[in-house]
Parts: C-alpha cells; structure tokens; sequence
C-alpha cells in the first residue's frame, strides 16, 4: 500500500485489486440479464404512463380551442347584458334632465317682465346668454 | 456509444441501450452494493433496484455530466437503504485463526481465505470509507467524483480513502502474503 501519508492520494493498484477479487463473483453477465428482464415491468409502467400522457396531449388542442370559445361566447353575453345596463342607465339620466336648464328654457324676457316678483340674476343671466 | 447517448436512447424505450448500460456498469454497482451489504444476493437485489430507479429517472440525469457517479449514487442510496430497514448488520471481525494460517497446497481455497478476511475487513469500516475506498481504489474514481456520488467534499473523500487504508493495512498485516494471494 503506497498510502504512507493522507497526502499520498494515488490509486492502490494492490489493494484495489485484491478488493476487486474479494467483491466480485465473475457473474456480471446473468447479473445484467436478470435486471434487463426486471426493465421489461418497469418500460410496461413507464409505456402505459406514456400512452396516458399522449392521450391527454392529443385532447389539449382541441380542449383548449373549445375553452376558449366557450370564453369567448360567455364574454359577448355578458358584454351584451352590461351594454343594455348602460344603455339603461343612459336613459334613466336623460328623464332625469336639469332642473336648471329646463327652467331656463321656458324663461323668456317677456315672462321676465311679466313676473310679478324681481327675477333672480341667475335667470336674467340665463336669458341673457342664451340670445 | 457514449453513456449519454445509451441513456436518451434508454429514455426513448429503447431496451437494448438500457442493457448496454446495465452491462456497463454491472460490474461497479455489485461491488458498491457490496460494498455496504455483505450478503451478496442481498446486494444484487440492492444494485438492481438501483439500476430500476435510475431507469425511472432517466429524464433528471444531466447528459453533460458522467453517467457512472450518478448510476453508482442511486445504486449506493439504494444499498443504504436496505441496510437500515434491516437495522445495523453485525460487523464480523476477521476470523483470528485466519492470518495464522499459513498458504497450502489448495491455492484456490487459500485465495477464496483471502477474499472472505478482505470482506470481513472491509465490513468493519464505517459505511462511508467502505465506499470511498471501494471507488477510489477499486472503481477508479476522482476523490472529486466520489464526492458527487457521496454528497460530502472531496477533503472528506480524501480523509476516508486514508483511514480506510489505514485500518484495512492494520487488519490485514497478519496476512503477510495477502498482496501475492490476491
């Protein structure tokens, strides 16, 4: 054994023969028929989870476009139904009106004239800007 | 064909690369595996395991890298593992009248006296510098690649390559013609 020191770090060719002799039994061959039979179970498992992954690939595609649509047609409804809720409110607003421009619609410098009270300065001045 | 390219062919369903390899390496695997259990079928059931595994785990082996530390680091972590579900198996020392005992006529029967006292040396290492030795000394292996195959650093390699040295010379120096029967 060359090892007289931890810094000698060269292969023991002696003892690593000798130990190759001691772990081995000159049966690799059977050894590796043996496994390759055992691999057949193991490629069956890893075929039948292949055949399930491919199948699950092969529906994606189409799953997916059909999603989509399903998506898409869920978002025109839905976009349909806010759109008449807009509208809706659109005209819920419009009867509403103001009050303010209503009113100053129907003023008029005769009807100004005609009041018996002093017109306030907001309708004069309405009437005043409108001509 | 490189080891890399067995293993993407293995990967691809391919059986007769998977055999290639298992051919390859059959060698290393039951040594290591014997390493840590000295039954020998038990061993073998272990480095097939290990084989198996890395079968199934083909797809994490890093084609940039050496396939032999990785396969022999499954192989190891399944001979492990067998040997704590079987709890601590009872280190043997070496027989006493073994070293007395002179070579005689029957060469083959004092050789297969040899092999039995270098296992039963062997056994009485720590699990760790059994391997370490084994792959250095044995499989040829960097102490940087045996640091991969046995997750510690390469100054640890180093030191079990050493003790373990140190402790099978101690064990083996009645047997003075070890290096000759061998």
């Amino acid at each position: 054994m060359p090892d007289a020191s931890p810094f000698d770090h060269r292969p023991d060719r002696e003892l690593g023969d000798a130990l190759r002799q001691a772990l081995s039994d000159g049966n690799d061959a059977r050894f590796a028929q043996r496994v390759v039979a055992a691999a057949d179970q193991v490629y069956g498992d890893l075929g039948a989870n292949l055949q399930w992954w491919s199948t699950l690939t092969e529906w994606a595609r189409p799953g997916l476009v059909a999603a989509m649509l399903v998506i898409a047609i869920a978002a025109f409804s839905a976009g349909l139904w806010v759109g008449r809720g807009s509208a809706t409110a659109a005209n819920g607003s419009a009867v509403l009106g103001d009050p303010l421009g209503s009113d100053s619609q129907q003023l008029t410098v005769p009807v100004l004239l005609a009041g018996r009270q002093v017109p306030d300065v907001d309708e004069v001045l309405s009437v005043a800007l409108r001509r | 064909m490189e080891d890399a390219e067995l293993a993407a062919l293995a990967q691809a369903g391919d059986r007769e690369a998977f055999g290639e390899l298992v051919t390859r390496y059959a060698g290393p695997a039951r040594r290591v595996a014997r390493a840590i259990l000295a039954n020998p079928d038990e061993a073998d059931d272990a480095a097939q395991d290990g084989f198996l595994s890395a079968l199934r785990h083909l797809g994490r082996f890093d084609p940039e890298r050496p396939f032999g530390p990785w396969l022999l680091r499954i192989v190891a972590n399944a001979a492990s593992d067998r040997r704590r579900r079987r709890k601590v198996r009872t280190a043997m020392p070496i027989s006493p009248d073994l070293p007395a005992r002179q070579p005689g006529p029957d060469v083959e029967a004092d050789k297969e006296r040899l092999r039995e006292g270098l296992r039963d040396a062997l056994a009485t290492l720590p699990e760790r510098q059994r391997m370490a030795l084994v792959l250095f000394d044995v499989e040829g292996y960097s102490h940087r690649e045996i640091g991969e195959i046995l997750n510690i650093p390469d100054g640890t390699v180093r030191s079990d390559v050493f003790h373990a040295r140190r402790a099978l010379r101690e064990l083996l120096a009645p047997w003075k013609d070890w290096k000759e029967q061998g």
